[in-house]
């Protein structure tokens, strides 16, 4: 319960201090929790009730420091400077304190009311790294909180500090981080000129003097337009010649080298490492993996086991759902005595979202993968294996994460691109995502390769696909780069962090996040899509078509042929006017137009009616499928799609393999061009984009098609 | 020399940065700084990037990068820690 006192704390640390796990142990709430920089790039909140207080957490990415270089560090100052939360949370990652201390120090700079949660602190314990906290709470000058998120250790002794610090009850005193003498004169100097600006109220002064001789371009932009201006650029013209003559150095190399003295100092005084250099897990783990002869074979298998783990284990649950849905739609189908309505609720919607919820198996078995391999470690590994490929292709180490989400779902994938610093880097890999195999485009495949491959073939003609999606979208990559968006890709400078077995939680509940958006996703735009499908491939009616079928099979009924035999021309009849009256219909009239453009590739009309409606989301392609063919097979009794697509003539071993071509390819969904659209600013490139993908999926498919129609 | 022209086993000691911008505010944030003393841990599978460590912590950067920092060889590094006062030439 809360009395209305609200606590608003923010969440700053490392890429990697476990930052988003504490976020999750103290509010509850479940999110991506990875051990890859940069994992948290949104701001995540959420809030608990604690001892009266509402207070209100703040999850910011995690950062090495406060420059304002990256995206993230940009995200984490501004929310620092301009919302002032009521109290940080700095986490620091217990057993690599020295160098999550930079950030602290900043902290310091900042003069904000802050906290350090000293993380991991089992791990410290274990290692038998000691800290004199008593001591280090002095240098720092706050409050410092053991804590361990996995263990939920320190959680409560953390909220009531939180608390104290909101309430100013704070026994600890400031400490300030002083330069070498010379530094300090100039920083003095301008802080001084920089009190007597009204304007600039809003900021320390000794903060703002401090970055200027760091050269922070944003707090330069911030102060330029001021007359005080003048006098400023005097003092740091004086500043830079005194550094050069001095330390041979600039004063943004010495403020850099004394934070990391005053560390050193502390380190020194407050926290005893055991002796000796000990080889430790990571490194037995990287001999292995990062091995020179093993590294790129382990790299390739575990991207392999992802997708056979993925696919084998997946495919019994599905036939089990979708065993569960037949029998609904039988189970269902007496009650509906209403024609239309039996239409709407078997071939509509248990036809439709049946068709979508089958294959949740497969999606939560990959991002149970995909998780894994984030809180492990081992997707920093990945990127450095291959960053010499991928820098090959103008893209970085780090694309490759991005990239390999893309193989989940677009959408995150496309938003996980902020962790690259340069721009053209970031538009390059946003631009190649959708060419990663989405989660969504799996089902089309899995159906696709059930109906006209042997099992064992299946799971290598989908690898093939998903090959073929990322040579794609590394040729796209390549021209991208060496054409219009050509400039330097961004530094690799990145932390491989020690190996950390994934909490069973953490790996579950990023499955959990998922399937549920993929759920909410198809109960809510795949429900109303299928209904539209559904409304758009029955109507218009075409009455003459109507009369024909009452008149014909009133002629039937007339004749004299066997019972047995008049049902059998009865179900041909009816499959005869379904058939046509779907041509008649609004989706067979788009089809029809769309056929000529198709047709080389393989595909009719219904195929270009699935193309069509796939755009609102790709695993719609299936449920269309189902519905059209559906209609023109079943008579209330559900069939398996599968087996209609293998009985029907216009199918082959060809068609499937063209059009799981061009779903892979062509234009991504409605919701990722959204995304694209969010991240890159503009539509314009968004719509080049889709005219570039429609053409590549065209030209690949007809190669496929035209070599596939040779060979079988 | 330069960092990329080293060895993998080799120990060295940072004496400068020359690379600029935003990959020299990366380096310096990591701690590689004058007098930073760290070990060539290895080279990746396929040549590049190269991993570093330094103080417990292991950092991968491309021989492009490492070209921006200015070496020299030691044999071993001194001690636990590297203390400001070595870093100043004595007259």
């Amino acid at each position: 319960m809360s009395d209305g006192k609200e606590i608003c704390i923010a969440l700053a640390g490392n890429p990697n201090c476990g930052k988003t796990s504490l976020f999750n142990a103290l509010t509850g709430a479940h999110q991506k929790v990875g051990n890859f920089s940069g994992v948290t790039v949104e701001k995540h909140e959420g809030y608990l009730d604690y001892k009266g207080y509402r207070i209100r957490v703040v999850d910011l990415p995690g950062i090495y420091s406060l420059t304002p270089y990256s995206p993230e560090e940009i995200v984490t100052r501004e929310y620092l400077i301009k919302e002032t939360p009521d109290v940080v949370v700095n986490v620091l990652e217990g057993p690599n304190l020295e160098r999550n201390l930079l950030l602290t120090t900043q902290l310091m700079e900042l003069e904000v009311d802050f906290l350090v949660a000293l993380n991991m602190i089992d791990e410290v314990e274990e290692k038998g790294i000691v800290v004199e906290i008593k001591q280090l709470q002095k240098l720092l000058g706050c409050h410092i909180i053991p804590t361990s998120a996995k263990k939920s250790r320190g959680l409560d002794s953390l909220l009531d500090h939180i608390i104290r610090v909101s309430r100013k009850d704070i026994e600890i005193s400031k400490n300030k981080l002083f330069f070498r003498p010379e530094v300090e004169a100039s920083v003095d100097k301008i802080a001084a000129m920089l009190t007597h600006q009204k304007e600039l109220g809003g900021y320390n002064a000794r903060w703002l003097a401090i970055k200027l001789l760091e050269n922070d371009r944003e707090v330069y932009h911030e102060v330029q337009c001021y007359p005080v201006w003048v006098k400023i650029e005097l003092v740091l013209q004086e500043a830079l010649r005194e550094a050069e003559r001095m330390y041979d150095s600039e004063p943004e190399m010495l403020i850099t080298e004394d934070r990391h003295a005053f560390i050193r100092g502390a380190m020194q005084e407050c926290v005893r490492q055991p002796g000796g250099v000990k080889t430790s897990a990571s490194d037995y783990i990287d001999m292995v993996v990062l091995n020179r002869v093993l590294g790129l074979p382990i790299f390739l298998l575990v991207v392999w086991a992802i997708f056979q783990m993925t696919f084998t284990l997946g495919s019994p649950l599905m036939s089990a759902l979708e065993f569960l849905f037949g029998a609904l739609a039988t189970a269902i189908a007496p009650l509906l005595p209403n024609e239309t309505l039996r239409s709407v609720v078997i071939d509509g919607i248990i036809a439709g979202v049946g068709g979508v919820l089958v294959f949740l198996p497969n999606i939560v078995l990959l991002f149970i993968g995909l998780s894994f391999l984030e809180a492990s470690g081992y997707m920093a590994r990945a990127a450095f294996v291959i960053d010499r490929v991928m820098h090959r292709f103008g893209l970085h180490g780090k694309s490759f994460i991005p990239m390999i989400t893309g193989f989940g779902c677009s959408i995150p994938a496309i938003m996980a691109t902020r962790t690259l610093k340069s721009r053209t880097d970031r538009l390059v890999t946003i631009m190649i995502i959708p060419f990663m195999s989405c989660g969504a485009k799996l089902p089309v495949y899995v159906l696709l390769t059930g109906a006209f491959f042997a099992p064992d073939v299946a799971a290598n003609v989908m690898f093939g696909i998903y090959l073929l999606g990322i040579v794609i979208g590394l040729w796209t990559a390549w021209i991208l780069k060496s054409t219009v968006l050509k400039s330097d890709s961004e530094p690799f400078v990145m932390e491989l962090p020690p190996y950390r077995w994934p909490t069973f939680t953490s790996v579950f509940f990023q499955a959990k996040v998922k399937s549920l958006m993929y759920l909410k996703k198809a109960g809510t735009l795949i429900l109303s899509a299928v209904i539209i499908i559904w409304a758009v491939s029955n109507y218009p009616h075409n009455v003459a078509l109507e009369k024909e079928l009452s008149a014909e099979s009133a002629q039937i009924a007339r004749s004299g042929v066997a019972a047995a035999e008049k049902m059998k021309l009865q179900n041909r009849l009816e499959l005869r006017i379904k058939s046509e009256q779907l041509e008649y219909s609004l989706a067979g009239r788009a089809g029809k137009v769309l056929e000529p453009l198709i047709r080389p590739l393989g595909f009719d009309w219904r195929i270009g009616i699935a193309l069509v409606t796939g755009l609102t989301a790709k695993e719609v392609v299936v449920s269309t499928l189902g519905t059209i063919y559906s209609i023109g097979q079943s008579n209330g009794a559900p069939v398996e799609l599968k087996s209609i697509l293998r009985q029907d003539p216009s199918f082959s071993q060809a068609t499937a393999l063209s059009l799981m071509v061009f779903v892979l390819l062509y234009i991504p969904c409605v919701a990722a061009l959204g995304v694209m659209k969010k991240e890159v600013g503009r539509w314009r490139p968004v719509l080049l984009y889709s005219l570039y993908s429609l053409s590549v999926a065209w030209i690949v498919s007809f190669i496929v098609y035209r070599v596939a129609l040779l060979m079988v | 020399m330069r960092l990329s022209e080293l060895n993998v086993g080799e120990k060295a000691e940072v004496t400068a940065l020359k690379a600029v911008g935003a990959i020299r505010r990366r380096i310096m944030d990591m701690g590689l700084i004058k007098g930073t003393q760290f070990k060539v841990v290895r080279v990746a599978p396929l040549g590049d990037p190269i991993e570093i460590s330094f103080k417990g912590l292991y950092l991968a950067m491309r021989k492009n990068e490492a070209e921006g920092i200015v070496v020299c060889k030691v044999d071993a590094f001194n001690g636990e820690e590297f203390s400001q006062a070595d870093q100043q030439p004595i007259e």
